[in-house]
């Protein structure tokens, strides 16, 4: 029993780790008086800790032999060491770390640091991990409510600014709701199974042990709710005017961390569940389910892209592509194969980078007030600020998914998964909105390059920390592009 | 191979580095890069003309497919040789012509990432390699022709040739990917031996299509020609290189590269065909009457092509022969075309060909050049540009059933290109001496003597045919029909080709002495502008623009309510609609009947009074004006819920709804109590409105437990277990209990520090009155 | 039994929704109240419903036989209910705030994050 607790606590070490020392942050934020930079490095301590454990599991494959283990004594089984977890918990962890470097000179331009920022983006992490290591769909509910609650108050962190406090408003009121469809679903789904484990859901299924009327129904609230989460049409309205509204580097967290949070749940249901279920004789009605998810995804790579078009204020261009980039993710899931996952995945991970990057550099333009975001900006960037307009050109190329950056080869696995799949039409439309994309991307890029400067860009300074997010993610944008094949076998000899 | 490929990007990397250490020989010492890649293209010559194919392998993305293999074929060492001189070329011309500019440096480091990845796109063996590089040419053309990008028409042109160029290669995209599926491969090479399983399946059309809409946009054909003349606003080099001889033949290249994978049925021919001649013909009469020197060629150029996809929709070995002899001609004349109009811009500051003519006097040398490129345009004997247009004629005019059709147009678009070979390369330097600048002359060294071997290769290669250029267009030739070849000569004795050509140049003098009346007269079709593609594409493009607007407007009010109503309205849609799927056989009806039927036996009173206490509380709720009466009708409504847990033996549940209620209501009390009444902000209308949609909402939520309750339960297996095992592995009696403290207490975990972040979030939202910090 | 508490959750989730669709903010997160209320409600009655035995397990035995109310559902309820309250104490709060910054409790003074579409887009190019 000693041993198969040392066990646990050694292949858990990241997500116990994690959630032990934010809950300590949160006591530390109160004893600490008024010096918060000892916060920030504590927090970026935990997180680069939990990077290092769980890439170390990741990379030593420990998790392997555990999967024989069958008593994990401390959760009950209710936590998974299997799987993409340690890849979401590197890629949440990478995220939050890049995030909270960034975070301390925007706050302190904007003249608003408060030392529980920083605990809260941890601990959003840990809930986005308990997400990652769910094996149980409570568990899975938990974790995510554990994080939008944290996004809630961190979109709502600016409480001086009108804009903030709403998009806290709007994004909670919507997200609860989101949570009450969620939790329904969850509730129907153990009425038709009799079980809140995913493996022994799958078992049931299999064993045709099941209520196909709960189960369609209960899959499809749980699909409506996590909708929510990364924000697909038309549960996205809440997306653009929350990313807008919140503090521009959370905005980079929450549309990227917490998508990919979101899609990795839907991974969940979808190979736990969607998968298992289209073997079985009723399966007619998980196809129509299938091809609803399709339309859906469709129409949220259009709308998302489309809309998109007609911004001209940076960051609301950036909040409604990352509807759209949901769409792409959402195309892994409608394929409903592990190569479908792997390509979501791989996409998620992908865009966590660029969309980071990006939301870093419009944090470094903003002024103290979160002005100075329109596109006519950023022109004559290339001139005024050099480093920053190519690290920019890295992210939206990538955005754009132009090759050889690693957007690129994202959309592409999507793309040919989709088809894989039997789902033509979909990539056609992927194809089209992508081309969409590409124009405002490139708008922005010719602002930023082809045109001379209008006006002064303000007296932001350069980047100092937030110079290490840039670098760090356009290096993995790069590097990701460039060798992607390492991240994709491993997602696929991780299915 | 890859390091020749890749050196294009190493070197686009170190071209600052150059500029810095000495200005002057920078661009010298950068022509260094093409002309070393054309030797080492070079050596690969004798292989090949000794009939072997030369490929490398590179693992990139093992798991996509996507590997870096490199082949070298007749046609692919054609190509690579092409790109590589003409690159040096052009290369050493910028160092003259960009050297006062201050963008000479982004220029090198553009044009080597181009040509870089045009390298890639006509030597990969791998098709998803491939669209790397094609979409990398896109990219570098779009940074080429907004190099000028002060002005608002450089911007429009580098815009849309890069939604049009990369559009298509995304296309190319999902069709190469459909041909990886159904072939197993994505190595060109390997891919013709599944040409029967490709053309007889039933994804065959939308293969062609999407395949065709990559090249045909790459390669300017109709209807998306448009971007081409556009593109005219690079600098003269750029339009030189990649819009006349090498990135716009990608797709011709293609083109030819899938001939024996997709082609060889009616729809390939026909398609091809089909466009490439109305191309060929339209671009042909469009360009006389261009007075722009660029667009003059612009237009000619777009017509080559056009006759160029025609020559491999009709598809024999007959044909690509021509097309192959045909397409060097062209990279010769016109490469050498743009750069003398280049040195007549650069020397005289206009591009007007109506505003110059006799600078022969001042420029003999550009003069000598024109006329002799301009001869090969123009298929004069002997220069190589007549070979390939008997070739040409040739083909037409064994085209089977529709050879008149072929031969027809084939015949008028020479004519054509035959005058505006004359108005460009000829006229200019003839005449009475005009110019718009005083001081006119003759261009450096590095400007002049890369078209002059241009035009004296034209001229030499057309005399000594059967000894030089026959050899590698042999095996050109036969890298697509490894048994075809073909014997260039010159002369091929008098036949009706030969009676055509001199057709051609009768009329094209007639065509060229009467340029005046000629413009007028094609002036005069007047047709109306929605039939013009270019101004699809402005349809299409502002009309996106304008539908994004409406769109969001509509969508994105920014209306909290509104996006709720939204996700009720698909809410209803979704699960109503999946609820009415299982809707078989009147079901929902006879739940109704069974449930009322189970549970009238066991109503009794409180049920019935509960019920009503419910109605009235919420009516009241939904009515009321002042705040504190909704608030204790909240408390009422949660009151009577937990009346409803203990009658149906759950006490647990009705302690905390109770305490939780008590909490929540002194909560709103405390926090809202000073607050104005209500006001009402909505009209009637919208209120019913609201009322109905929730009322459906409401519906659906009783229909699913109704439902549930008549069709069987929920499967209990797990409650069971807890039931047996609560006392006996848990220790304690109260199973909900035992079930949240011990099966489930990591739950119960997260659930406390949910409600501890909740607690920070609420603390940190109210902590600023206390510091009045902002107020 | 159960068709009076699908008749309550119904009249609960209608006037749920009716209260969200309102512009005042108190009202919305009255809404969200009953919605709580009413999901609890439609898992207690999905689940299996039994007047008045609750899941004891009796004094004198160890284990629980016969019938009784289903427990899991009423662990996931009492989950939801807890958090429900969490969520609700920090919308008041955030309420409080979006009142001090607005000065009103109606939404639609609340829609500055709203774009400003600009007429110059399709010209610049």
């Amino acid at each position: 029993m000693a041993n198969e607790i040392i066990k646990e606590l050694s292949l858990g070490f990241p997500i116990f780790f994690i959630s032990a020392m934010g809950i300590l942050l949160v006591i530390f934020d109160a004893i600490t008086g008024k010096n918060k930079i000892i916060n920030y490095i504590f927090a970026i301590a935990i997180l680069s800790i939990t990077i290092c454990s769980a890439g170390w599991i990741l990379f030593s494959q420990y998790y392997n032999e555990a999967n024989n283990l069958v008593i994990h004594p401390i959760s009950m089984g209710m936590l998974a060491y299997n799987g993409y977890a340690y890849i979401f918990d590197v890629i949440f962890g990478i995220a939050a770390l890049l995030t909270i470097i960034a975070a301390r000179e925007y706050n302190e331009r904007a003249e608003f640091e408060y030392k529980e920022f920083y605990s809260l983006v941890v601990l959003a992490t840990s809930g986005m991990m308990m997400i990652a290591h769910s094996a149980d769909l409570l568990l899975m509910f938990i974790g995510i409510e554990f994080m939008s609650i944290t996004f809630y108050v961190l979109a709502g962190y600016f409480r001086k600014r009108v804009t903030s406090v709403e998009a806290a408003l709007k994004y909670f009121l919507l997200g609860a709701f989101a949570s009450g469809f969620l939790l329904y679903g969850i509730a129907l789904i153990y009425g038709a199974t009799g079980t809140l484990t995913f493996q022994t859901i799958s078992q049931k299924i299999t064993a045709q042990d099941y209520n196909n009327l709960y189960l369609i129904l209960g899959i499809t609230l749980v699909f409506i709710g996590l909708s929510f989460k990364i924000a697909a049409f038309p549960f996205h309205q809440w997306a653009p005017d929350v990313y807008h509204g919140a503090p521009t580097v959370i905005s980079g967290f929450l549309s990227t961390a917490g998508k990919a949070a979101a899609i990795f749940a839907l991974i969940l249901i979808g190979k736990n569940i969607m998968f298992v279920a289209i073997r079985t004789l009723d399966s007619n009605h998980i196809i129509t389910l299938q091809n609803i998810l399709a339309v859906l995804s469709a129409a949220t790579m259009l709308v998302g892209n489309i809309t998109a078009i007609a911004q001209n204020n940076v960051k609301r261009m950036l909040a409604y592509s990352s509807v759209a980039h949901a769409g792409y993710m959402l195309m892994g899931i409608v394929a409903n194969t592990p190569d479908g996952w792997a390509g979501a995945s791989f996409y998620a991970a992908v865009y966590v980078f660029m969309q980071i990057g990006s939301f870093a550099i419009v944090a470094n333009l903003e002024d103290k007030d979160g002005e100075y975001l329109d596109f006519s900006h950023y022109s004559g960037l290339y001139k005024t600020r050099p480093f920053i307009a190519a690290m920019m050109v890295v992210f939206l190329l990538s955005l754009a998914g132009i090759p050889p950056f690693a957007g690129f080869f994202g959309k592409y696995y999507i793309f040919k998964t989709a088809i894989d799949a039997g789902y033509l039409w979909l990539t056609i439309v992927g194809i089209v909105s992508s081309l969409i994309s590409v124009y405002f991307y490139l708008r922005l890029l010719i602002y930023i390059y082809f045109r001379e400067a209008t006006e002064q860009i303000l007296d932001t300074s350069e980047p100092r920390a937030a110079g290490f997010t840039l670098l760090i993610s356009a290096a993995l944008t790069v590097l990701l592009g460039i060798f992607p094949s390492y991240l994709i076998e491993l997602l696929l000899y991780l299915r | 191979m890859l390091i020749a490929v890749l050196s294009g990007f190493i070197v686009a990397c170190i071209v600052p580095l150059i500029f810095k250490l000495n200005r002057k020989v920078a661009g010298a010492l950068l022509s260094i890069l093409p002309l070393s890649l054309f030797i080492f293209y070079l050596q690969f010559l004798p292989n090949v003309l000794a009939g072997e194919k030369i490929l490398t392998t590179f693992y990139w993305i093992p798991s996509l497919k996507i590997n870096l293999n490199f082949m070298i074929d007749g046609l692919n060492l054609l190509f690579a040789l092409i790109i590589s001189g003409i690159g040096f070329v052009v290369y050493l011309y910028a160092s003259a012509y960009l050297a006062k500019s201050e963008k000479i440096v982004p220029f090198y480091i553009y044009i080597s990432i181009f040509m870089a990845s045009m390298l890639g796109v006509v030597t990969c063996n791998n098709t998803l390699a491939l669209f790397v590089f094609w979409e990398l040419t896109s990219i570098s053309s779009f940074l080429l022709i907004g190099f000028n990008h002060e002005q608002e028409r450089s911007r429009y042109a580098a815009l849309q040739s890069l939604l049009v160029t990369a559009g298509g290669g995304l296309a190319l995209l999902a069709s190469v990917i459909i041909i990886g599926q159904i072939a197993g491969t994505y190595e060109i090479s390997q891919m013709s031996a599944f040409h029967s399983n490709l053309i007889n399946n039933a994804l065959y059309p939308s293969i062609l299509i999407l395949f065709l809409i990559g090249t045909f946009t790459k390669s300017a054909q109709f209807p998306f020609h448009f971007w081409l003349p556009n593109a005219m606003e690079a600098p003269t080099p750029v339009s030189a290189y990649l819009h006349s001889a090498t990135m716009v033949k990608a797709g011709v290249f293609l083109m030819i590269k899938f001939l024996p994978i997709l082609g060889g049925t009616e729809l390939w021919m026909w398609l091809l065909g089909g466009f490439g001649g109305w191309t060929m013909l339209m671009a042909s009469t469009m360009a006389l009457k261009q007075t722009d020197l660029k667009r003059l060629l612009a237009y000619s150029t777009v017509s080559v092509l056009g006759t160029l996809t025609m020559l491999i929709g009709l598809g024999g070995e007959k044909a690509i022969s021509a097309m192959i002899i045909y397409l060097f001609a062209h990279s010769l004349y016109k490469g050498a075309l743009f750069l003398t109009a280049g040195i007549i811009d650069h020397e005289t500051g206009t591009r007007d060909i109506r505003n110059i003519s006799g600078l022969r006097k001042y420029l003999p040398i550009t003069a000598l050049i024109g006329v002799l490129a301009a001869l090969s345009g123009m298929g004069i004997i002997p220069f190589i540009g007549f070979i390939g247009k008997e070739m040409l004629y040739e083909t037409a005019l064994l085209s089977g059933q529709y050879s008149t059709l072929f031969i027809t147009i084939s015949v008028i678009s020479a004519v054509n290109i035959f005058a505006v070979m004359a108005y460009s390369g000829i006229l200019p330097f003839f005449g009475e001496y005009k110019s718009p600048s005083e001081h006119v002359h003759e261009a450096p060294f590095q400007m002049t003597s890369g078209p002059v071997a241009f035009a004296l290769l034209g001229l030499v290669s057309g005399l000594f045919a059967g000894s030089t250029v026959d050899g590698l267009t042999n095996k050109a030739l036969q890298s697509i029909f490894p048994s075809a070849s073909h014997h260039l000569a010159l002369f091929h004795g008098f036949n009706l080709p030969l009676l055509l050509s001199a057709l051609t140049i009768v009329v094209g003098l007639i065509f060229v002495l009467n340029r005046k009346s000629l413009v007028e007269f094609i002036e005069k079709i007047r047709i109306p502008e929605y039939f013009f593609p270019s101004k699809w594409y402005d349809y299409i493009f502002n009309g996106t623009l304008s539908f994004a607007e409406i769109q969001t407007k509509f969508l994105q009010n920014g209306h909290l309510r509104y996006y709720i109503f939204t996700i009720l309205a698909l809410f209803i849609l979704l699960v109503g609609g999946s609820f009415f799927g299982f809707n078989t056989s009147g079901s929902i009806l006879n739940a109704f009947a069974i449930s009322i039927e189970r549970s009238i036996a066991g109503i009794d009173i409180y049920d019935i009074s509960m019920l009503i206490t419910v109605l009235i509380a919420s009516v009241f709720a939904l009515l009321s004006q002042g705040r504190l009466s909704a608030i204790a009708s909240m408390g009422i409504v949660g009151a009577l819920i937990s009346l409803i847990y203990i009658i149906y033996g759950a006490p647990d549940l009705a302690m905390t709804q109770l305490s939780i209620e008590t909490l929540s209501v002194i909560l709103f009390v405390l926090v809202l109590y000073k607050l104005p009444r209500f006001f009402t902000y909505s009209k009637l209308k919208t209120r019913i409105r609201d009322l109905v949609i929730a009322l459906a909402f409401g519906s659906i939520f009783t229909m699913i437990i109704i439902f549930v309750s008549a069709y069987g339960k929920f499967d209990t297996g797990l409650s069971e277990y807890f039931a047996q095992t609560s006392y006996l592995i848990g220790h304690g009696k109260n199973i909900v209990n035992v079930i949240l403290v011990d099966f489930r207490g990591f739950d119960t975990m997260g659930e406390i520090t949910v409600l501890s972040i909740a607690a920070v979030g609420v603390y940190s939202l109210l902590r600023l009155r206390k510091q009045g910090g902002e107020q | 039994m159960e068709f009076v508490l699908a008749i309550i959750v119904g009249i609960l989730a209608t006037s749920a929704f009716y209260l969200m669709l309102r512009r005042s903010l108190v009202k919305v997160i009255l809404g969200m109240v009953f919605l709580g209320n009413a999901v609890n409600l439609t898992i207690f009655s999905v689940a299996r419903v039994t007047k008045g035995l609750a899941a004891f397990i009796p004094e004198n035995a160890s284990t629980l036989e016969g019938t009784y109310a289903d427990p899991l559902p009423q662990a996931l309820i009492l989950t939801a209910i807890v958090i429900g309250f969490g969520t609700q104490a920090f919308a008041i709060a955030l309420f409080r705030k979006a009142f001090q910054k607005v000065g009103d409790d109606d939404l639609d003074k609340m829609n500055s994050t709203d774009i400003m579409c600009n007429e110059d887009i399709p010209g610049d190019k």
